[in-house]
C-alpha cells in the first residue's frame, strides 16, 4: 500500500450529529415494536394479543420524536419538506423520509384503534379510530416498519466511509438491533402489567432470538470489516461498543433470559424487565458507537485506500 | 391538466443538452502558483478560510471544502543522500471531478444536485436542505456542508460548479482562465481526452515512465464512477495525490446491502409467527 498525500484523509468527515443515531434507535424500536405487536396479534393466543397490543402504543410513542430529530439535523431545517418534493428510492435518505412519512400515521392510527377498543379513547375520535381496518393497517405497517428498521444501516453503508461501507452487513445489523430493541420494548410493557407466564416466555424468547441474531450478524460484520473496524473495536469507542452494545446490550440480556427460562411470577417479570431495559439501551449504544466511530474512520487514509482497492 | 400543473408549479423545460465540458489538469505543467485557488475564490465570492500554517510544504489550504473549490497540492519527494535526479516536487491543482456517475448526485434526496446541460454536477442552492448525505458519499472528499451558523450560504452543500454561470455565457471557468501555464485546460471533454493522450505519449517518450492519466473512460478508476469530467495527468501513482485507486459508487453494492437487511427482517417475521403459532 503506497503512502498518500501527507496523512490527509481521502474522504470528508460526516457532518451529522447525535440526532441521527438517536433517530435510528427510536425509529428502529418503533418499527420493531409494531412488527412484534402485529405478529402477536395475528398469530398469538388471546393472552398474547392482549399482552402485545401495548406494542402499538410503544411504536406510536417512539415515533413522536423521530421527525423532529431528523429535521433538527438538517443544515436548513425549514426546508425539510424538500425531502418529499421527489420520490427517489435510489437515495436511502429519500426512501427513509418517505417511509417515515408513511409509517407514522399508520402507527398512530393503529394505536388509536387499540385505545378505542379498550375504552381508553372515547367519543368521536374513538368512533373514527374504530373504522380502521386492523389487518390492513398491520400488513402495511409491518412492510413500512421493516423498511424503516432496515434502511438506516444501508444509508450509512451507502457512503465511502470505510467503517460503514467495507462490510455488506451493516443494514442487517441495524435491522436485527431494531427488532431486538422493539421486541424488548413490547416485552417490557407486558412484564410490567403482569401477563401470564407463558405469554411472557414467548415474548422474551422472541427478543432473545433477535439478540442472538444480532450477535451473529455483528460477528460477521466485524470479520468482513477486518482492520477497517479498528476505530470501533480499539479506538475511543471501544468501551461503549464492547461493554455497552455487545456486553450489556446483547450478551447480558441473553444470560438473563436464560436465567428466566424456568422461572415464574415475580422473578420472571423482574428478570425480563431488566433484560429488556439492557437490550433497549444496548441498541442505542450500538448505533451511537458505530456512528461516531465512522467519523474517526473517515480520517483514516489507509482504510480509505483499502476500501478503494477492491 | 399537466400544463396547468406546470404553470402552477413554475416548471420550466430543462435547457437543451450541450457538449460535455470539463477540465484536463496536466500536473506536469503546474508550478504551484495557486492563481486558480485565488481566481476561484474571487469569481465565486467564497470567503477566506483563515490563515493557518500546515507545515506541509507550501500547502496551507489543506483540503477541498465548502468554501475551497480548487486546492493546490505540493508533494515533496525528497530522499536524504540521494542524487538530484531523484528529488521531485510534484504540484497538482485538485478540484471536483464531475463524475459521469456521481455518488453525491445519486445520494441527494431532494434533487438539489443535478446534472447540467454541460454534463457537469451542480448543487441548486435554493433546493438543498443540508441533509449532509452527499458529504460522506463522495469518494474523493470534495463536497461539504457549510457550517449551520456561518457567514456563507449557511447549512447547504457546496462544491465546484465548473463555473456554471460562466459556462452559460460561453466563458472559460475562472481557474482555467487564470492558469498561467495551461496546467488547467478547459474545453469539450472528448477533445480534452484526445489532447491528454497525446500529452501522455509525449511525456513517456521523454522518459517520464511513471506518468499516467486519471479519470479516462478506459481507466480502472472509471470502473464505478465512470469517466471523470475533470481528469488529470499525474506523474506518480494516484495515491500519491490522495486519489483512490478505484473510487467507489455506493449504488453498486446497495442491492446486496438491502438484501441482507431484508433477510434479517423477514427471518424475524417468520420466527415470530412460529413462536406465537396460533394458540387459542
Amino acid at each position: 500500500m503506497s503512502r498518500g498525500y501527507y496523512d490527509y484523509p481521502v474522504v470528508r468527515r460526516p457532518v451529522w450529529t447525535w440526532e441521527v443515531p438517536t433517530y435510528f434507535w427510536l425509529g428502529g424500536m418503533a418499527a420493531g415494536a409494531y412488527v412484534t405487536a402485529s405478529l402477536a396479534h395475528n398469530f398469538g393466543s388471546a393472552d398474547d394479543r392482549r399482552a402485545a397490543a401495548g406494542g402499538f402504543y410503544v411504536a406510536a410513542a417512539a415515533l413522536v420524536p423521530c421527525a423532529p430529530l431528523l429535521i433538527a439535523d438538517l443544515g436548513r431545517p425549514e426546508r425539510f419538506h424538500h425531502m418529499l418534493r421527489i420520490f427517489k428510492p435510489l437515495s436511502p435518505m429519500n426512501l427513509g423520509a418517505w417511509t417515515l412519512t408513511g409509517f407514522t400515521p399508520i402507527a398512530f392510527a393503529r394505536a388509536a384503534s387499540h385505545a378505542a377498543g379498550t375504552g381508553l379513547l372515547r367519543g368521536p375520535l374513538a368512533a373514527l379510530a374504530g373504522l380502521l381496518p386492523k389487518r390492513l393497517a398491520e400488513l402495511a405497517g409491518v412492510g413500512l416498519g421493516l423498511t424503516l428498521a432496515g434502511y438506516s444501516g444501508v444509508l450509512l453503508a451507502a457512503t465511502n466511509i470505510p467503517l460503514w461501507a467495507k462490510s455488506k452487513l451493516l443494514g442487517g445489523l441495524f435491522m436485527a438491533s431494531a427488532l431486538a430493541s422493539g421486541s424488548a420494548a413490547v416485552t417490557l410493557q407486558a412484564a410490567r402489567r403482569a401477563v401470564p407466564d407463558a405469554t411472557l416466555h414467548r415474548l422474551a424468547g422472541l427478543e432473545a432470538l433477535a439478540s442472538a441474531g444480532e450477535i451473529a450478524i455483528l460477528a460477521g460484520y466485524l470479520a468482513q470489516s477486518g482492520r477497517t473496524a479498528r476505530p470501533l473495536t480499539s479506538g475511543r469507542f471501544a468501551a461503549p461498543f464492547w461493554l455497552g452494545a455487545v456486553g450489556a446490550g446483547a450478551v447480558l440480556p441473553l444470560l438473563l433470559h436464560r436465567l428466566a427460562a424456568g422461572r415464574h411470577g415475580r422473578t420472571l417479570q423482574s428478570l425480563t424487565i431488566v433484560a429488556a431495559l439492557f437490550t433497549m439501551a444496548g441498541s442505542l449504544a450500538l448505533r451511537w458507537s458505530i456512528f461516531e466511530a465512522g467519523k474517526d474512520s473517515s480520517q483514516d487514509q489507509a482504510a480509505s485506500f483499502e476500501l478503494a482497492s477492491d | 391538466m399537466i400544463d396547468a400543473y406546470k404553470r402552477l408549479m413554475n416548471v420550466e423545460p430543462p435547457p437543451p443538452p450541450k457538449k460535455a465540458r470539463g477540465f484536463f489538469t496536466d500536473t506536469s505543467l503546474c508550478i504551484g502558483c495557486k492563481a486558480c485557488e485565488v481566481a476561484c475564490k474571487q469569481w465565486n465570492q467564497l470567503p477566506a478560510d483563515g490563515f493557518a500554517m500546515t507545515g506541509n510544504s507550501y500547502d496551507n489550504t489543506g483540503t477541498l471544502g465548502a468554501t475551497t473549490w480548487r486546492h493546490v497540492q505540493f508533494v515533496e519527494q525528497a530522499k536524504a543522500n540521494s542524487s538530484r535526479q531523484d528529488q521531485r516536487w510534484l504540484m497538482m491543482s485538485d478540484v471536483c471531478k464531475h463524475c459521469a456517475n456521481a455518488a453525491c448526485l445519486e445520494a441527494c434526496p431532494t434533487g438539489a444536485l443535478i446534472r447540467t446541460e454541460f454534463d457537469t454536477v451542480y448543487v441548486q442552492q435554493d433546493i438543498c436542505n443540508g441533509c449532509g448525505f452527499c458529504v460522506p458519499a463522495c469518494p474523493f472528499g470534495v463536497i461539504d456542508r457549510a457550517p449551520k451558523h456561518g457567514q456563507f450560504e449557511a447549512g447547504t452543500a457546496h462544491k465546484c460548479t465548473l463555473c456554471y454561470d460562466r459556462l452559460k455565457d460561453d466563458m472559460t471557468p475562472a481557474c482555467a482562465k487564470s492558469c498561467p501555464t495551461a496546467s488547467i485546460q478547459f474545453g469539450d471533454v472528448e477533445e480534452l481526452q484526445q489532447r491528454a493522450r497525446h500529452r501522455l505519449a509525449e511525456l513517456k517518450a521523454r522518459g517520464e515512465a511513471k506518468a499516467e492519466l486519471y479519470g479516462m473512460p478506459e481507466g480502472k478508476e472509471a470502473t464505478e464512477v465512470g469517466q471523470l469530467h475533470a481528469f488529470f495527468l499525474l506523474l506518480d501513482k494516484p495515491q500519491t495525490y490522495n486519489l483512490p485507486e478505484v473510487p467507489g459508487l455506493p449504488r453498486k453494492t446497495m442491492g446486496q446491502r438491502y438484501g441482507w437487511s431484508a433477510a434479517v427482517g423477514l427471518g424475524f417475521a417468520l420466527v415470530g409467527a412460529l413462536v406465537f403459532g396460533r394458540r387459542q
